[in-house]
């Protein structure tokens, strides 16, 4: 993509204070810079004061949990998150993307792959810029330049995830698109074998579309396909 | 109450007493009522006042008397002259009409003794008579009282007694049988929700002021339900711990892996020490899952369609097989019934999926996978059927131990799981009541059969 920047700042909330540092030296020729924390009240402290592009946290932190600094963050910020889990957690991974995680890798992960889903997530973030004009529906209303999302006119705040997903709905209304194909957009990645993550990406959206009084679109499951926005008669 | 069985022993007392307390009263009622009788009232004390005023004052004496008697008593008295009417100008009953003429003619004298009757005469059973001094007969009739709830009294005495004894026994035994059937009620609906694995259920607070045996029960139970939940939440944190523990250096070390990677450029070494480092990281994962299955589990069964389940994990699985080019191996799932289960969904899922695995990995090139669900009588029926070489007969009851590896694959020593898929999937069966076997399939594969009852397990 054209305007990705020369260096991303990237911070890491995980407590085991090697595994960080190995990961700043393998990230840094990726042009990703790591900035570590290994707890997440100072963590909290740093996203308030530093500005970093992606947050990558650690679900099992000493003391605040890693879901909790989640909560706090996703309060007053929509930056990109993936969650670092346990594997086989299924709770943790759930509640994460529920509370607002973009994504989540589990732990031990192939750090290539890590790599790859960060750079994804930045692409995606910085690569709204170069595409096309507003999308409405319904009084659904996406700007891809500024990213900013309105129902009837008042804004609604969306995560990037969040966004990519229903600007991908947007574009072909009435059309179902399939969870692989969501994936690939709003993650940059395949869709895994018992990946919920779409899935509950988009009961967020519902979620949220519905608070912000939408009543003239609904995000429909396909079920085995995929999902479709279609109007409400 | 204090104890129960003080409670039960003293409501069993009470109603027992209550019981030969009403049978003794309608007996001694209806004593009562026989004294003032007809038969007793000729050695009553009335007989003898009437017989001083009648000695005294005469007929009009007697009369007044009468009058002045005060109603009830038990009995009416009626003073028959030698007219056949009453004193009082009462109306005579007609059924006793017969009963003054088919009376004994023999006079009472004043002091008591019959005329001309032999002395060994047994004294008829006569209306007591009086005579006045002008020789004028006066025959005295006895009836019961005659106001109407008198009457009534008298006559369903018995059966009254009895209706008061059984509601006022009903009425114990009912109160008895809710002070304990209440709790009852209570303790098993918190022991249900134990058993489906909401082990934070407690009673004693809705039986907190209770101090007797039930009471006791409930505040034991709580204890109990307290010390499962410790023991399933340090059971839960220590396999996180462990997970933790376990998986923080295999972290580091597929870092570390990679960073040499890029220093020394690829080595098929590297590619081996990355397969083996994510074969320990799944085996770690099968060790806790087996280790979770094993303690109690935390899980809470819920309503699934396993239709929807079945078909997930078979398609999860074949997404699994498309990735590995060589084989193609594909799983082909028909479904005769659409069952509802309440079930321990993750368990399940897991036994599902380790069977299917198993039967993926021993399956040829461009081998199918069979999965049949169907129900009979017996209950709910997940067959899995692979093409591969089947297992011998001496190994087959083996299969499901954890570790256990067949002979034919310690020779391949292939990459085929951890040991533990069979026996995860095994022990999940068994948290269903439900039961798991491996058969060779007629057509040269192993069949292994997933058998769920089909009802609520209540």
């Amino acid at each position: 993509m054209t305007s990705e920047p020369s260096t991303a700042n990237i911070l890491l909330i995980d407590d085991d204070r090697q595994l960080a540092a190995m990961l700043g030296d393998f990230l840094r020729p990726d042009k990703l810079s790591l900035t570590t924390c290994d707890n997440g009240e100072d963590g909290l402290i740093r996203l308030k004061q530093e500005s970093f592009d992606l947050l990558i946290l650690d679900v099992m932190l000493p003391g605040i949990s890693g879901l909790d600094v989640l909560r706090k963050l996703r309060q007053d910020s929509d930056m990109p998150v993936i969650m670092l889990t346990a594997r086989g957690d299924d709770v943790d991974r759930i509640v994460g993307l529920e509370i607002g995680a973009d994504d989540y890798l589990p732990k031990p992960f192939n750090p290539r792959e890590l790599s790859a889903r960060i750079k994804a997530i930045l692409r995606r973030a910085h690569a709204g810029s170069a595409t096309s004009s507003d999308r409405q529906f319904n009084g659904i209303n996406l700007d891809p330049r500024t990213r900013r999302a309105a129902v009837n006119g008042q804004g609604l705040r969306l995560t990037g995830t969040e966004f990519e997903i229903l600007h991908c709905l947007l574009e072909t209304p009435g059309n179902v698109v399939s969870k692989e194909q969501l994936s690939e957009r709003a993650l940059g990645r395949r869709l895994l074998p018992y990946d919920r993550s779409i899935d509950t990406h988009i009961s967020n959206l519902r979620g949220k579309l519905e608070r912000a009084g939408n009543d003239s679109a609904t995000i429909q499951n396909q079920r085995g396909i995929g999902y479709v926005l279609i109007p409400n008669n | 109450m204090r104890s129960l069985l003080i409670r039960i022993f003293l409501s069993f007392w009470l109603i027992i007493g209550i019981t030969i307390g009403a049978a003794a009263l309608a007996g001694y009622y209806y004593a009562e009522r026989m004294r003032d009788t007809v038969e007793n009232f000729a050695s009553s004390d009335l007989l003898l006042d009437a017989s001083d005023v009648l000695a005294q004052e005469g007929r009009e004496g007697l009369r007044r008397w009468l009058e002045g008697r005060p109603a009830g008593g038990g009995i009416t008295l009626l003073v028959i002259d030698s007219n056949e009417r009453d004193l009082l100008g009462r109306r005579l009953p007609r059924r006793l009409r017969h009963l003054l003429h088919s009376q004994d003619s023999r006079e009472h004298r004043r002091d008591g003794t019959q005329a001309e009757s032999p002395r060994n005469l047994r004294p008829a059973r006569a209306l007591p008579q009086l005579v006045a001094s002008d020789g004028e007969v006066f025959t005295f009739l006895a009836l019961p009282a005659r106001e109407p709830y008198r009457r009534w009294l008298d006559e369903q005495a018995v059966p009254l007694f009895l209706f008061f004894a059984l509601l006022s026994s009903a009425a114990v035994s009912y109160l008895l049988a809710r002070t304990v059937s209440g709790p009852v009620q209570r303790l098993r609906a918190a022991t249900l929700g134990i058993a489906e694995g909401d082990l934070s259920t407690r009673i004693a607070g809705s039986l907190h002021g209770r101090r007797d045996e039930l009471g006791l029960l409930a505040r034991d139970f709580d204890r109990m339900a307290e010390k499962l939940e410790q023991a399933a939440k340090q059971q839960t944190e220590l396999s996180s711990n462990i997970s933790h523990e376990l998986r923080s250096p295999l972290a580091r070390m597929r870092v570390a892996l990679e960073l040499a990677r890029r220093q020394a450029g690829e080595l098929p070494e590297f590619t081996r020490m990355d397969q083996e480092t994510e074969r320990l990281d799944e085996l770690i994962g099968q060790i806790l899952s087996y280790a979770r299955l094993d303690a109690a589990d935390t899980e809470r069964a819920t309503p699934v369609a396993l239709r929807d389940l079945l078909e997930e994990v078979v398609e999860n699985v074949n997404y699994e097989c498309r990735a590995d080019n060589e084989k193609r191996v594909r799983v082909e799932l028909r479904c005769t019934t659409e069952p509802n289960l309440t079930i321990y969904r993750g368990a399940l899922t897991s036994a599902i999926e380790n069977v299917l695995r198993n039967a993926v990995a021993h399956s040829p090139v461009e081998g199918v996978v069979n999965v049949h669900l169907e129900q009979d009588a017996a209950g709910i029926l997940i067959s899995v059927v692979d093409m591969g070489d089947g297992v011998p007969t001496n190994e087959l009851e083996h299969l499901f131990e954890p570790f256990y590896r067949t002979r034919a694959t310690q020779q391949k020593e292939a990459r085929s799981g951890s040991g533990l898929g069979l026996a995860i999937a095994a022990r999940a069966i068994q948290l269903h009541d439900g039961d798991i076997s491996a058969q060779n399939d007629a057509g040269g594969g192993l069949r292994i059969e997933l058998r769920l009852p089909s009802g609520e397990s209540d």
